[in-house]
């Protein structure tokens, strides 16, 4: 197969993989080739907040090595990834001014277990402040510009990893969720985000925004190269309080199975009345295509969108705050305006309404839990309902916890744990990416990659790239 | 008692002060909150709780009961 480089950048891990492992092509020319996009394309992109350039070079060298000699990891072996600068791993900011300067000690978890799988870590990624604040241009930190028309945002919080896909310059990355933070950039970049169970991945090293909501999962250009993604990382960790001690499965196991039969549960009175027609368009049509590929569609009880505002950011912004108290009182000024009002309006959610919210959240699991054991197999909803927001110019006000319209359908998952994938499923008529997100039972991500990648490759959305 | 005076106390409790622009972003949203609140209390109202699920969670819990339906 032959490629040219910008081919070869905006090619799948599956693809690339099979030829580093023939010897065809080394993970040296790969880190060259993103290191070469990156020095074009990412001050204009910013995905990127460190560039590991002499170190990403000296680890392709070790693998090429390794690798002419037989040693073959496996996927992610020799594949360039960014890590979303979140993590510890070398100089890590949080994307935010109060940690200009830091560097770890040592890689956190996930990230050892995918150095382990081989992959080359080739940078730290943008990211809104703390996995919140949105970047603007008045920013410390600039906002990452979408590959597919750069007045646009990448959605967040993980915006650089899904924004380094987008424009080539990488093949996949870790973003961290705690209420959609993986599924809505890769949304808004037109590729694939995995949120496993809660648990599945270790936070150790991952700095936290809520203990109960957060999760540590990948971003990437397929449903499959999620898979090889995730395999990398998942694993219990006794360090992490979260971590859930499972066997971790072949997650491709089901890839190439069909999805005769399969029931898909809508959860339509989350997003009825408040998705865009342009959303909604794009959802019903893949609706209409799953039936056409056998899978039945069935209409499952939701809670709404209302009520999922009422309980999901009083609990995600009362834990960020919690965890920011103290340093809120003496570096106030070094956070961003957003990042403050957010943490100001956690500390006033009483103890009465979060005990209250923990209550509901467990409600809202056992619907779905109930759905899933009884009339459905995976649920299927918008991934957000709105349409990619232009980049932000000026730090907006605090409207959408003031009662302003937002229709975010992906925290529903962060709250009752189960695991949820976003695949694109059309444009909207800014020409910017859609998505829908498929969730599934507890620790069965293999059913949730078995419908997504089915979806995909009839979809074929997959194949379209921005011409960058 | 106003909202901005209730803000202002409960961040006290924290040992913070804020700016008038600060409250002029944070009296809405506080307003919604407690309006979100009373959603929330409508919610335990009208559905009633799963047997055994009457607790507050803590997340560990959270992770056992999810393994449970494994």
């Amino acid at each position: 197969m032959a490629m040219n480089p910008k081919e070869l950048a905006h090619a799948e891990i599956a693809e690339i993989a099979p030829l580093i492992q023939n010897k065809e092509i080394s993970p040296v020319d790969l880190v060259d080739l993103s290191l070469s996009r990156i020095a074009e394309l990412d001050s204009t992109i910013n995905a990127f907040i460190h560039v590991f350039e002499d170190e990403a070079r000296a680890v392709a060298k070790a693998h090429e090595q390794e690798i002419m000699s037989g040693a073959y990891r496996g996927p992610l072996h020799g594949i360039p990834i960014g890590i979303k600068d979140i993590y510890e791993t070398g100089p890590t900011t949080c994307g935010s001014k109060t940690l200009d300067g830091y560097v770890a000690e040592e890689d956190c978890f996930s990230v050892k277990k995918l150095k382990q799988a081989g992959a080359i870590v080739i940078g730290k990624t943008g990211t809104y402040e703390f996995a919140y604040g949105p970047p603007t241009l008045e920013t410390h930190f600039p906002p990452t510009r979408n590959a597919w028309n750069t007045d646009f945002e990448c959605g967040g919080s993980s915006s650089g990893t899904a924004g380094a896909i987008a424009a080539g310059l990488t093949y996949a990355g870790m973003g961290s969720c705690t209420g959609g933070s993986i599924r809505w950039p890769a949304q808004c970049c037109g590729h694939v985000g995995l949120k496993h169970t809660y648990g599945r991945v270790s936070r150790r090293g991952v700095y936290p925004l809520s203990q109960s909501l957060d999760h540590a999962g990948p971003l990437a250009r397929t449903v499959q190269d999620s898979a090889h993604m995730l395999q990398g990382c998942a694993g219990f960790d006794p360090l992490d309080p979260g971590s859930a001690d499972v066997a971790v499965p072949d997650f491709s196991a089901k890839i190439g199975r069909d999805i005769q039969g399969m029931r898909f549960g809508v959860m339509r009175d989350l997003y009825e009345d408040s998705a865009a027609p342009a959303v909604k368009k794009a959802f019903e049509t893949a609706l209409g295509q799953l039936e056409k590929m056998g899978a039945h569609i069935v209409d499952v009880p939701s809670i709404s969108l209302e009520e999922l505002l009422a309980f999901c950011f009083p609990l995600m912004w009362a834990d960020a705050a919690a965890i920011h108290a103290q340093n809120i009182k003496t570096r106030a000024d070094d956070y961003g305006r957003h990042t403050k009002l957010y943490l100001l309006w956690g500390l006033c959610v009483s103890n009465a309404a979060y005990q209250n919210g923990l209550r509901v959240r467990a409600q809202v699991r056992d619907q779905q839990l109930a759905a899933l054991t009884t009339t459905a197999d995976v649920l299927i909803v918008p991934t957000v309902g709105f349409q990619t927001p232009h980049v932000l110019e000026h730090t907006p006000g605090l409207e959408f916890l003031s009662g302003a319209a937002f229709p975010f359908y992906t925290p529903i998952f962060n709250h009752t744990g189960l695991p949820a994938i976003q695949v694109p499923c059309g444009f909207d008529d800014d020409h910017m990416p859609v998505g829908l997100q498929i969730a599934g039972k507890p620790f069965d991500e293999q059913t949730i990659i078995q419908a997504a990648y089915a979806y995909e490759q009839e979809a074929g959305w997959v194949k379209q790239r921005p011409d960058l | 008692m106003e909202t901005r005076d209730v803000i202002r106390a409960k961040l006290a409790e924290f040992d913070l002060e804020v700016s008038e622009a600060d409250l002029d972003e944070l009296v809405p949203a506080y307003e919604n909150l407690l309006r979100q609140n009373k959603i929330v209390e409508g919610m335990l109202e009208s559905r009633p709780m799963t047997k055994g699920m009457s607790m507050p969670l803590s997340e560990p819990i959270l992770v056992h009961n999810i393994a449970r339906y494994r």
